[in-house]
């Protein structure tokens, strides 16, 4: 049970690095592909709302250490961000790829403007504009082609493995 | 099964509770949470330092594959514009020169006085919804919050949060970005005032003369009988002169309303898309119509996080607003603030920020 976790913390580690030095030079159009959220909304529509909840909380309150913005934020954006990609499949009885496919992007889009609302509910105003439409469609883009990586290793991470005696 | 669903539960409860606690603590600037930002940084620091080293080659080849067009007409534009400026700057350089010497020779503060730390920039923000870069000084350097950041061109931001070794910079556009400025409006024509001096002392009779004349700082010239002498800065609307014994003379003065006039307000980011804008500038007859193209520098102070005169950019558009309200100005930075490199961060704190002994 505890591995699973601890190994969440460890590939969110390298994850967020990613973030922070590739996908922040890395801008098509002008906007940077949010990895973190990726990660955490393939957690979501693999592993259900609730494991996807936790995983977008725990990678928030660490992506939350290296942001400028208030400890705390990013972490509710993402943890509502992997409960809305949960609740999405929940609907389905058994979901093939592309409606996983079509979950990832239409949660990302979701969860992109997730932020800037959680930044306004704190008072941080002024992200609201226009440009959220633009920013939220090339996020959504990107982590459908991101996808099938992230699936790749969201699996490899979150699987739980029985020990053998 | 139903146990290990419950426990998750809770955990998602206690994380979203800690979430917000860490959000209210954050806001209200408390130190533990720099400390967690700290030990989270020295952490996470190695494997930020080897994924850059590992993914440098993809991020070359990306900015080699989509912005080597841009870079060459970038390159052709920068060769023409440093063509047309290179006269251009050695004029600026002696008035700066001659500026400061002036500032010095009267004891007022020069920036070419504030130390200043050479910073290079060496991330972008990860997020789309803030506008900070981050540069490789600390505070072993001696940076602290607050402190100006510029490059060449001008203003470009401020330090918010420091580490040991590397710092966060805002940028002039984020939508938390607010800084006392002044704007330096100048008048639409350029008149100059004679007053004659005569022998009585009485009130002096107003002769408008040629614009070219106000430029200097003391210039003469030949009338039929005196002396002309132009003193820029001297702007009574009536003087009284004394009786000279002897001779006729006069003294060239420009009206106070012809003199570049400064007002103070707020500049206030507005996301990458848009320019900031300048408030709070009051309505006041004496400030005039502010026109287009009108330096904006910053304002200094002793509450002011930044020295006077900085340059921050000009004003793009003013726009109107009802009643006694004053305009509102849309400000097109100096600083292309998309391609940061090397910045300089000043050293500059106010007297309010520095802690006692």
């Amino acid at each position: 049970m505890s591995s699973r976790w601890t190994r969440l913390v460890l590939v969110l580690l390298i994850v967020i690095s990613l973030q922070t030095t590739l996908f922040a030079e890395m801008r098509p159009f002008g906007v940077a592909a949010q990895l973190v959220l990726l990660f955490v909304v393939v957690s979501g529509s693999i592993n259900g709302s609730t494991i996807g909840a936790l995983t977008g909380l725990i990678a928030g309150l660490m992506y939350d250490f290296v942001l400028p913005t208030p400890v705390g934020l990013t972490s509710l954006a993402l943890g509502l961000a992997g409960a809305t990609a949960g609740l999405l499949v929940y609907f389905f009885r058994e979901p093939t790829w592309w409606m996983r496919l079509i979950t990832i992007g239409v949660v990302s889009l979701l969860g992109e403007v997730y932020y800037p609302l959680a930044q306004t509910v704190v008072g941080l105003d002024g992200w609201l504009q226009f440009r959220i439409i633009k920013v939220a469609i090339v996020v959504a883009v990107c982590n459908l082609v991101l996808s099938p990586i992230a699936i790749f290793v969201c699996r490899w991470t979150l699987t739980e493995r029985k020990l053998s005696v | 099964m139903a146990v290990a669903q419950l426990t998750r539960r809770r955990a998602i409860i206690l994380l979203v509770l800690t979430s917000i606690i860490l959000i209210t603590l954050d806001l209200q600037n408390s130190s533990a949470i720099s400390g967690l930002r700290n030990i989270f940084s020295t952490v996470f620091r190695p494997v930020e330092s080897t994924a850059r080293v590992i993914t440098r080659p993809i991020s070359n080849g990306w900015h080699g594959i989509f912005d080597y067009n841009d870079v060459l007409d970038e390159n052709d534009r920068l060769r023409e514009r440093i063509a047309q400026q290179e006269g251009a700057t050695i004029a600026a350089a002696a008035s700066v020169r001659l500026a400061q010497e002036l500032l010095a020779l009267n004891g007022l503060p020069t920036l070419a006085g504030i130390n200043a730390v050479t910073a290079q920039v060496i991330g972008d923000s990860p997020t789309n919804f803030s506008q900070t870069i981050e540069i490789n000084q600390g505070n072993e350097s001696g940076i602290r919050v607050g402190m100006p950041v510029l490059n060449a061109a001008g203003l470009i931001g401020k330090i918010t949060k420091v580490f040991s070794d590397r710092s966060v910079v805002m940028l002039i556009t984020d939508p938390d970005f607010a800084l006392s400025v002044k704007v330096v409006n100048s008048p639409r024509q350029t008149t100059t005032t004679t007053i004659a001096k005569s022998n009585a002392a009485v009130p002096s009779p107003v002769v408008p003369v040629e614009p070219d004349a106000s430029l200097d700082t003391e210039t003469s010239s030949t009338t039929t009988t005196t002396t002309t002498t132009t003193i820029a800065g001297f702007t009574p609307s009536v003087t009284t002169l004394p009786a000279v014994p002897s001779g006729v003379s006069s003294i060239t003065v420009p009206l106070a309303s012809d003199l570049a006039v400064r007002e103070t307000g707020v500049i206030e980011g507005r996301g990458p898309s848009r320019q900031p804008t300048v408030r709070f500038i009051s309505n006041a007859v004496r400030f005039g119509d502010i026109q287009v193209g009108v330096p904006i520098v910053t304002a200094g102070g002793s509450r002011s996080l930044s020295p006077p005169d900085i340059l921050i950019g000009k004003v793009a558009r003013v726009v109107e607003r009802l009643g006694s309200a004053g305009p509102v100005l849309e400000i097109e930075p100096v600083a292309d603030l998309t391609n940061l490199s090397f910045l300089r961060v000043l050293l500059y704190q106010p007297i309010t920020e520095k802690a006692t002994p």
